[in-house]
């Protein structure tokens, strides 16, 4: 062949890299990740009397759940704050995380049809998922304020306006980072193997009693601490409440934990996604 | 000179038999070992299929080193029989799996159209899932608004564009996905059967619509399907697949004809040497049966128009018979076509030999098969031989765009004329 040999746009072959997509890329595809969102909240409201009404429906009878349970029952102490807006923050933090990581697992499993009839950079239904609850958390942390706001009026609670409240857009950045980052890796070894996906909906739900969803981490018993401090979202949930309602308890060290085993886990997770991504069709 | 758009290269793609469960875990543990580590090959897999009997009982080669060029504004059929790797060549240079060696290299915006309505979603409105699906497929959405109008007008769905697709018709959801992959503008086209779904009318809509793209757009398309006709009509050239090795690549004609003489499983000649080893009774048996096409050329595929002859000879066993014989033509389905009986005559002991000539341009297209019948006295059946010939006639249309089944147990060519009687006057 001559010296001018052609210059490819793209080539196939049998290696997948730890980088396949370049960000330009990804960006070219926006419009898709947008309609998927579009998607979302169209299917979830299409034909319900409340339509999105169901976002706020469903921590409010979550709140009262917990209220009853947790503090009329059990009597689980809250610390200065109304059981209420405990509860609340506890809530509305921990549905994002959970929702955004079981949603992002079941990427392969939701989407084995469309994956193998049409080429897109995979990662693109994560990023979608993962945008579409962080737009409900939105829409439920302004239920999370008019609480607040409730409680600050009618109570003796106040508002604590400091300085740890520019912490606050940071601990849901991190929340969603780690929630998607074990969401793309379990999306993989979920595909590959079955078993795994019972292990991710119960291993969420019993992972939320490590948290301090429930209860505040002062109330943990000395002996048992060491396990919930193993937790990287227990600073974040604390940082959270510290930030918003002024009671948490974190150091800087346990907030440099959680952040880098976040970036630990997103980093591998992105990797992984990346070089199994496209492997995965023949399995799914 | 047209510049080359995509090469591929030495292309292997396996698959793994069997369910995955226990072991497959270690096997993949053991892989990245290997490959990864000891950077050695991939002890599961063998391109010469030489591995060892385990590993070659639980994996198929599903494509073994295929190379071709595709060049700029070429239309290319992919043919073979179900199983030879056809779709599998379309998902990798597609993009959606990766093949296990082997490159493709290539130029240009690729869309890949597998399957009518890919990213449809029965809940949502046709005017969502244009959206949707045209994102999926790869349109921007400036695309998608400039062209909408354009779709919605050619699938005819205007007055139901804002009603959930789950009410549509099949029909109706069918022309509504096909319109959105229709107004896809990449540089090469992928296309996978689109064919075998919808009517007819819609049918020659979609062929019209690619023929469109592939010669006055100059895109370049890959196009797999099972009519040959359709193949003919729309590629430039043919790549045969046969258990995912290439059988041939070339002028679409050559490909196809070679294909379609070697598909057919034709029984076309029976014979025996001696009357003993024969298939018959005291009275007859049969010396030979034999059905000779009549082409010019021996390698072309027998279709509709080829006249064909039955030749048949038998030993008659005993003097003064009064014989007669028969033919009949059946469909696979057990459906007699015609049943022919020859003239009768006075037979003595030894060979009697006849045939019977079938027009060109009068059986329809499809498998047959004939069994023959020696009758004494015109009333006594002495032998039937049954399915002695089989045969498969193919489809050929000369300047019809229709790829659908053609009606009738026949396909009679008889005189038809049509004219303008009287011009109307404005």
């Amino acid at each position: 062949m001559s010296q001018d040999k052609v210059v490819w746009d793209w080539e196939i072959n049998g290696k997948t890299s730890f980088w396949s997509h370049s960000l330009p890329e990804l960006w070219s595809y926006r419009h898709l990740m947008a309609g998927l969102v579009r998607r979302y909240f169209l299917l979830n409201y299409q034909q319900t009397v409340l339509g999105p009404l169901w976002i706020l429906f469903q921590p409010i009878m979550t709140l009262f759940t917990y209220v009853l349970v947790f503090n009329k029952i059990v009597g689980i102490p809250t610390g200065s704050l109304p059981p209420v807006v405990f509860y609340a923050s506890g809530i509305v933090l921990w549905n994002f995380f959970s929702e955004s990581f079981t949603g992002t697992a079941a990427t392969f499993k939701d989407n084995a049809q469309l994956f193998s009839k049409v080429y897109f950079p995979r990662v693109i239904v994560p990023i979608s998922v993962i945008s579409t609850h962080a737009l409900r958390l939105l829409i439920q942390l302004l239920l999370l304020f008019l609480v607040i706001g409730y409680y600050s009026v009618f109570s003796d609670f106040s508002i604590p306006f400091n300085i740890w409240i520019l912490a606050f857009p940071f601990t849901i950045l991190l929340i969603g980072v780690f929630g998607l980052a074990l969401g793309l890796f379990f999306s993989v070894i979920t595909a590959k193997y079955r078993d795994v996906t019972n292990l991710v909906t119960l291993g969420v739900r019993l992972f939320m009693f490590i948290t301090p969803v429930i209860y505040p981490l002062t109330t943990v018993p000395e002996n048992l601490l060491w396990l919930v401090q193993l937790n990287p979202l227990t600073p974040l949930f604390e940082l959270f409440r510290l930030s918003l309602l002024g009671e948490g308890f974190v150091t800087p060290y346990q907030l440099l934990y959680s952040v880098s085993i976040t970036a630990l886990v997103f980093v591998g997770a992105t990797l992984l996604f990346n070089k199994q991504g496209d492997k995965l069709i023949d399995v799914v | 000179m047209p510049e080359v758009v995509i090469e591929v290269e030495k292309l292997y793609k396996k698959y793994h038999l069997g369910t995955i469960g226990t072991g497959s875990f270690r096997q993949d543990l053991q892989r990245w070992w290997t490959t990864s580590i000891q950077k050695k090959e991939d002890p599961f897999f063998q391109a010469n299929g030489n591995g060892s009997p385990d590993a070659k009982r639980r994996t198929i080669l599903a494509l073994q080193d295929v190379s071709f060029e595709v060049k700029h504004g070429e239309a290319i059929g992919i043919i073979g029989s179900n199983g030879s790797g056809k779709s599998t060549l379309l998902k990798i240079i597609s993009r959606i799996v990766r093949p296990t060696q082997g490159v493709v290299r290539g130029r240009g915006k690729v869309s890949s159209l597998l399957e009518v309505g890919t990213g449809f979603h029965p809940e949502l409105t046709g005017r969502e899932n244009i959206y949707i699906s045209g994102y999926i497929l790869g349109m921007s959405k400036p695309e998608i608004k400039a062209k909408f109008d354009e779709i919605v007008a050619f699938a005819g769905v205007d007055d139901f564009i804002d009603t959930p697709v789950k009410r549509y018709s099949s029909g109706m959801y069918v022309r509504l996905a096909f319109a959105v992959a229709a107004h896809l503008e990449p540089d090469i086209l992928i296309v996978d059967e689109v064919l075998a779904v919808g009517d007819a009318d819609f049918q020659k809509k979609c062929l019209g619509k690619m023929r469109e793209v592939s010669q006055s757009d100059g895109r370049t398309i890959l196009f797999v399907s099972h009519s040959m006709q359709a193949i003919k009509n729309l590629c430039d050239k043919a790549l045969w697949l046969d258990k995912g090795k290439m059988q041939s690549f070339g002028g679409v004609s050559g490909v196809v004809n070679k294909y379609l003489t070697t598909v057919q499983q034709s029984k076309l000649k029976q014979s025996w040497s001696t009357p003993e080893v024969a298939p018959g009774n005291d009275w007859v048996r049969i010396q030979s049966v034999e059905l000779i096409p009549h082409h010019n050329n021996p390698d072309e595929p027998l279709d509709i128009r080829v006249p064909l002859t039955v030749k048949f000879s038998f030993w008659n066993r005993h003097d003064n018979v009064f014989l007669s014989a028969g033919l009949h033509l059946f469909t696979p389905a057990g459906e007699c076509i015609f049943d022919v009986p020859s003239p009768s005559t006075i037979c003595d002991k030894g060979i009697v030999e006849g045939e019977c000539f079938i027009p060109g341009n009068f059986l329809n297209d499809g498998p047959y098969y004939i069994s023959m019948v020696i009758v004494k006295d015109t009333s006594v059946p002495l032998f039937n031989f049954e399915e002695c010939l089989t045969f498969e006639l193919d489809d050929y249309r000369e300047n019809i765009q229709w790829y659908g089944k053609w009606w009738g147990a026949v396909r009679p060519k008889l005189p038809f004329h049509l004219k303008q009687a009287a011009p109307v006057l404005a």
